[in-house]
This record gives structure tokens, C-alpha cells and sequence, in this order.
């Protein structure tokens, strides 16, 4: 089967759109209701879904993830709720769905066990922000195992410079562009000279390139358009959340208005 | 240079980081080749930290307890703990590589008291992140932090202790790497850091060793030391690795046992995992979520380990044991009382392990311990604990 990012970013590439990515912690505000988010940003038109996994120890992460993190280890989200709900989603929704998490929850589960169920459930790509291209072989083996069902999602950063090359040679799905250095959720500090790094992966790379880290609106990604393929939004989009008590009507209006702008 | 102790050690960090390290890793290798770089580092090492310091043989110990007992008296050293040695020695790298401002993370303070003097000694911006756990425990060394004119940054995350200090300096360090040198104070973190850690703590065993051959003739039947993350346990085996013959005992705390689950012991629930931009030995629940440590002392109140000492458990060169809250601090008690000296409660852990030892041992048999650092700062501990206050959350 068609990896489910690849189909999505193949359609918008047809249609010459963006592609429009939210992150949100599992299990907030509770496991059924997170269902329901989801549900309800892809009929707004979200093109992919990055579930965060809560740890313990967000070190990429700054206060408001960290805050939701905590907050869904408190209700209890272990994986396996995280792997249970994502298979409930998929009795009727395709949505892509990316894993964000750290690298320790993986390791815990067993590596093997961790691929054969992304694939069982329906994973469709990884980003494990501890886990730098030097360390990810046994992940990535593993993988592989599994027919690379699920797609071990490559970051790079403003200061990756000679690094890219390596990172991007054989990265699938998406590159995930960080955007600004240290944390998640800073707003809008974007990387001086941004646009020449984005234009520099871009150059490079073979597949998709997303924006990620201190994104709010389409406003904030409106000088890069050209450059990009796509835009993340992650703490910004949880306050959102959290501020409009989780309402459907106003996430699908969020969603939808980022994607109308972008 | 190795990356990995078998299957420990690596570099878990996030992709902004990478050539970060990669720079410190080459700088760090060019300095260690560098004569004018040990010819500085040695300086300070006499002239401003107080070394060599003396290896003590505690007569009073040794008539009640057996063996020969030998200190390495790391706490005689400029503000009272080994952290200093590593200290000055990233400092100078800091400097050679043109940073300006420092970050450290610290757990019961010694460690950032030793990076707040060297800041102050070298000019340089100095940013601790301290527990507020911590911060209660250890007003004391906050208060000197303060006057040496660091910034103490409180953190109110997660267990409020090392763990999460070490978080939110990897995140500040992640953020302005390009000014910043991230002062790590245990044989913890991604590669460079813990093979670094150990080369500046060597020192303690460089001593030892030649110190006890003078007096005796002859190298240990056993060397102590108390682990957390595992500085000065790291520092105090260096030398003595290749001397097959002799013991070496790493001292985890205990907690209020093993058994009941509150302790800090990495090594004792023998399960590996990823945190600090390491591959070692964790505390951790059945979803793999860092467990909180609990120990009386702060600077043993850790989850992880070195992952070089992951390294030396599983060949087996090294032995680890722990000790619980009330063993050390009776050791701690009995140390005053005997020698007059008031040692750190972490260091009292392999004081208390000592005891242990010797009653197994001859009376020509000797131990070699390190006594990490000097007990000023946990007056306030021990008052407490000697009113029968609940110390460990």
C-alpha cells in the first residue's frame, strides 16, 4: 500500500497546493475526543496529523508542549492508548498520521515490536527528535523489517550546513525544516536568514520540504510560500485548543482558514 | 574518537546540536594534544584549586574498623568538591573556543558553585539551572552561586531535581549554542561529555595512585566511590582501570531501600534507556517514562548514569552496590566523631560501604575512597533528618 504521506503530498503537488500539518499530544483532552479532533480537522482539510507521544522528558520541546506532555502522562496516555486510538481511527479515516516522540518510548516498547505495530495500526511516519541521522540505524533496520510501512522522518536545522546532504540522500515522506534554534513553541523567533536554509534544502532535497517550530498563522510563513511545500503548526495550535475549550467548530475553523490563507 | 562504551554512550541529541557537538569534539581533541593546555589546567590545578590534596590514612577509622583505611581528600579543595576539576578544565576549553557565556546544571549545588567560580575567575556569563527542589535542599550554594555573581534559574518541572535542571539546560543550550559552552558537571551527556568529564577527573586517581604507592609500597586492595551520574567515581577509577588486582566499588544511594522503589540506584533495575543525549542505564516505568530518583542527597538524586560505568557493570571491572539514606548517614555521623571531618552526604554513601567492606577484609588489606567533597553544605539535611523529618518526599 501507498504510504499515506506519499499519496496526500503526491495529490497537492498535482493540485499545486500546501500542505497543512497540526500537532497535537495524544489523549488530550481525552482519548475519544482526541478522535474527534482529528476527524474534524480532515474534513477542514488538514493533510497530515502529528500525534505527539507524551515522555516524561520533552528536552525539544518547550513549556507548552511540555505543559501537554505532562498533563496526558496525568491521564494516564501510555503508547499502547496512543497505538489503540490511532487503530480506531483508521475503521474510517485515512488521514496521515505522523508520530512525534522521543526516542526512549520506542527503545522501551522494543524496536521490532514498535515497527510491526506502526504498520499494524496504520503509523505512516516518525519524527523522533532525539534520534540525530548517526543513530538511527537500528531504528531504521527495524523499520524495514516491516516493508518501511512506516517512514522514519528526517529534521534538519539552521544549522545543519554539511549535513544535509547525508540527512536528505535517502529521506522519504517529508523533510521537517526546523525553523528557529533550540525549542518547540517560540514564537515567530524564526532563524536569521531563514529563507537562504530553506532555499538550500530545497535545492537538495528530492522530496517535500515542511516548516516547522514557532508557526501561528499562514501570515508568519508567507515569505517562504515559494520555498516551502508545507507549514506545521504545534504549540501554538495546542493553546488554540486549549483556549476554545476543544471545540470542533472552532478547530475546523482554525484549520481551514490556515489552509484558505496558505 | 569512540563515541560508544559497547552498547552505551552515543550522542541522543536533536539535529541542532549535532555540529555543535561535532565542533566541541574537535576542539576538545586539539586541546588534549595541546602541551600549553595541561601546562594551564595544571596551574590552576596548584594554584587555584589547592592540589595535589592529600591521600589520608584515617588512623581512628582503620583501629575500629579493620583495614587500612586511605581518603583521597577531594573536599580540602576550593569550594569543597572534586566538581572543580572538570570545571576548570571546560572552562578553559570554553575559552579557547571563544565563548563568552557559560550554562551548568546542578543538583546538590557543587557543581554550580564550581561553575560560578569559574565564571567569575574568567570573566565569563554564568547561568545555573537548579532544581527548586533543589533550591530548598541547598539554599546554601545558591546563596554562594548568587555572590559569585551567577544567575540561579529555578526549575519548576517535572521532579524539580537534576533530571529536569539537565533538561532545561540542554534546551537553553540548544537555543544559543553559538555563544554558549554548556559546562556539564557529571560523566553524563552526549559524547564528548563523559569521556571529557573523565580526562578532567582523572586527576583524582593520576594522585591516588602515586600517593599510595609512596605510602605503602604497594596499589589498594579496593577503591570507593559513591555514584550518581558518576564524576567522581569516574575520575577515582581512571587510573587504577588496568590494575586488574584492584577492586572497584561504584556506590549508588538507596534510598529508603531498593525494594521500596524510592531510590537512585540506575544500576539496580539494570534496564538501558535514552535520556541526556545518552544510551545507559535509566530509571523507568512500564511505558518507558523517566522515573523520579529519590535519595537524601541531592547530588546522588539522579535516574541515569554515566554510560562509561553502564560500560564497566556489564564487563564486569567494576562492582556497584548501594547504600540507604540511614547507612550513609550514620557513616556520615561516625566520620565526624572519628576523624573530625564532616564529609558530603554523597560521599558518606561510600563511607558506609567502607564499613561494609572492611568487615570482610584483613587488617594489612587496604581501601582507597574517595571523599568527594565536605558536608558544610548539608548541615541543614542532617539537622533535619536527626529530627526525624521526612527527607525523601
Amino acid at each position: 500500500m501507498e504510504n499515506r504521506i506519499d499519496k496526500r503530498l503526491n495529490e497537492l503537488k498535482g493540485e499545486g497546493k500546501k500542505a497543512f500539518t497540526t500537532y497535537m499530544t495524544a489523549g488530550l483532552p481525552d482519548m475519544d475526543t482526541a478522535i474527534e479532533i482529528i476527524k474534524a480537522q480532515y474534513e477542514a482539510g488538514i493533510d497530515i496529523i502529528e500525534l505527539g507521544v507524551p515522555f516524561s522528558d520533552p528536552v525539544a520541546d518547550g513549556p507548552v508542549i511540555q505543559d501537554a506532555s505532562y498533563k496526558a502522562i496525568c491521564n494516564g496516555v501510555k503508547l499502547e492508548n496512543v497505538f489503540d486510538m490511532v487503530e480506531k481511527l483508521r475503521q474510517d479515516c485515512e488521514v496521515p498520521i505522523v508520530f512525534m516522540m522521543y526516542y526512549n518510548t520506542i527503545l522501551h516498547y522494543g524496536l521490532d515490536n514498535f515497527a510491526k505495530k506502526c504498520q499494524n495500526v496504520g503509523v505512516d511516519g516518525l519524527i523522533v527528535p532525539d534520534l540525530p541521522f548517526e543513530e538511527q540505524k537500528p531504528l531504521a533496520l527495524a523499520l524495514d523489517a516491516c516493508d518501511n510501512a512506516t517512514y522514519l522522518l528526517q529534521l534538519v536545522s539552521p544549522v545543519s550546513k554539511d549535513r544535509i546532504n547525508m540527512i536528505l540522500e535517502n529521506a522519504r515522506g517529508y523533510v521537517y525544516c526546523v525553523s528557529s534554534m533550540g525549542v518547540t513553541g517560540q514564537d515567530k523567533a524564526f532563524y536569521a536568514n531563514v529563507e537562504n536554509y530553506l532555499k538550500e534544502v530545497k535545492a537538495v532535497s528530492k522530496i517535500p520540504i515542511m516548516m516547522g517550530f514557532g508557526i501561528r498563522t499562514a501570515k508568519d510563513v508567507e515569505n517562504y510560500k515559494d520555498i516551502i511545500d508545507g507549514a506545521i503548526v504545534g504549540s501554538y495550535f495546542i493553546k488554540y485548543m486549549e483556549s476554545n475549550n476543544y471545540d470542533l467548530e472552532k478547530i475546523k475553523e482554525y484549520v481551514s482558514t490556515f489552509k484558505k490563507e496558505f | 574518537m569512540e563515541k560508544y562504551y559497547g552498547q552505551f554512550g552515543g550522542q541522543f541529541v536533536s539535529e541542532s546540536l549535532m555540529n555543535t557537538l561535532g565542533e566541541l569534539e574537535k576542539a576538545y581533541k586539539e586541546a588534549i594534544e595541546d602541551e600549553s593546555f595541561w601546562k594551564d589546567y595544571d596551574y590552576y590545578m596548584k594554584e587555584y584549586v589547592g592540589r595535589e590534596n592529600p591521600l589520608y590514612f584515617a588512623k581512628r577509622l582503620t583501629e575500629k574498623y579493620g583495614p587500612k583505611i586511605y581518603l583521597k581528600r577531594e573536599d580540602l579543595n576550593h569550594t569543597g568538591a572534586h566538581k572543580i576539576n572538570n570545571v576548570i578544565g571546560q572552562i578553559l576549553l570554553a575559552k579557547r573556543m571563544g565563548k563568552t557565556k557559560v550554562i551548568a546544571e546542578t543538583g546538590a549545588g557543587q557543581h554550580g558553585v564550581a561553575t560560578a567560580t569559574g565564571a567569575a575567575l574568567f570573566g565569563m556569563e554564568c547561568t545555573v539551572y537548579m532544581g527548586e527542589e533543589d533550591i530548598k535542599r541547598q539554599s546554601l550554594n545558591v546563596f554562594r552561586m548568587e555572590m559569585l555573581g551567577a544567575k540561579v534559574v529555578s526549575v519548576t518541572t517535572g521532579s524539580r531535581t537534576l533530571k529536569d535542571a539537565t533538561n532545561e539546560a540542554i534546551r537553553t543550550w540548544a537555543k544559543e549554542a553559538e555563544d554558549t559552552f554548556y559546562i556539564i558537571g557529571s560523566a553524563v551527556g552526549p559524547h564528548p561529555y563523559p569521556a571529557m568529564v573523565k580526562k578532567f577527573q582523572s586527576i583524582i586517581s593520576k594522585e591516588a595512585r602515586k600517593q599510595i604507592l609512596e605510602k605503602e609500597g604497594r596499589l589498594p586492595d579496593a577503591v570507593v566511590a559513591c555514584c550518581g551520574g558518576g564524576s567522581n567515581s569516574i575520575g577515582m577509577f581512571a587510573e587504577f582501570l588496568n590494575d586488574l588486582d584492584v577492586k572497584l566499588v561504584g556506590v549508588e544511594a538507596a534510598g529508603l531501600g531498593i525494594e521500596t522503589g524510592k531510590h537512585a540506584s540506575a544500576m539496580a533495575e539494570g534496564k538501558p534507556g535514552v535520556l541526556h543525549g545518552m544510551c545507559s542505564y535509566l530509571l523507568q516505568d512500564d511505558d518507558g517514562n523517566v522515573k523520579i530518583a529519590h535519595s537524601i542527597s541531592a547530588g546522588l538524586d539522579y535516574p541515569g548514569v554515566g554510560p562509561e560505568h553502564s560500560y564497566l557493570k556489564d564487563t564486569g571491572r567494576v562492582e556497584y552496590v548501594s547504600i540507604t539514606d540511614k547507612e550513609c548517614m550514620d557513616a556520615l555521623l561516625e566520620l565526624c566523631k572519628l576523624e573530625g571531618i564532616i564529609p558530603a552526604i554523597e560521599s558518606a554513601h561510600a563511607l558506609a560501604h567502607v564499613f561494609k567492606m572492611a568487615k570482610t577484609m584483613s587488617k594489612n588489606d587496604i581501601i582507597v575512597m574517595c571523599l568527594s567533597g565536605r558536608g558544610d553544605k548539608d548541615v541543614h539535611t542532617v539537622a533535619a533528618y536527626l529530627n526525624g523529618e521526612d527527607m525523601n518526599r
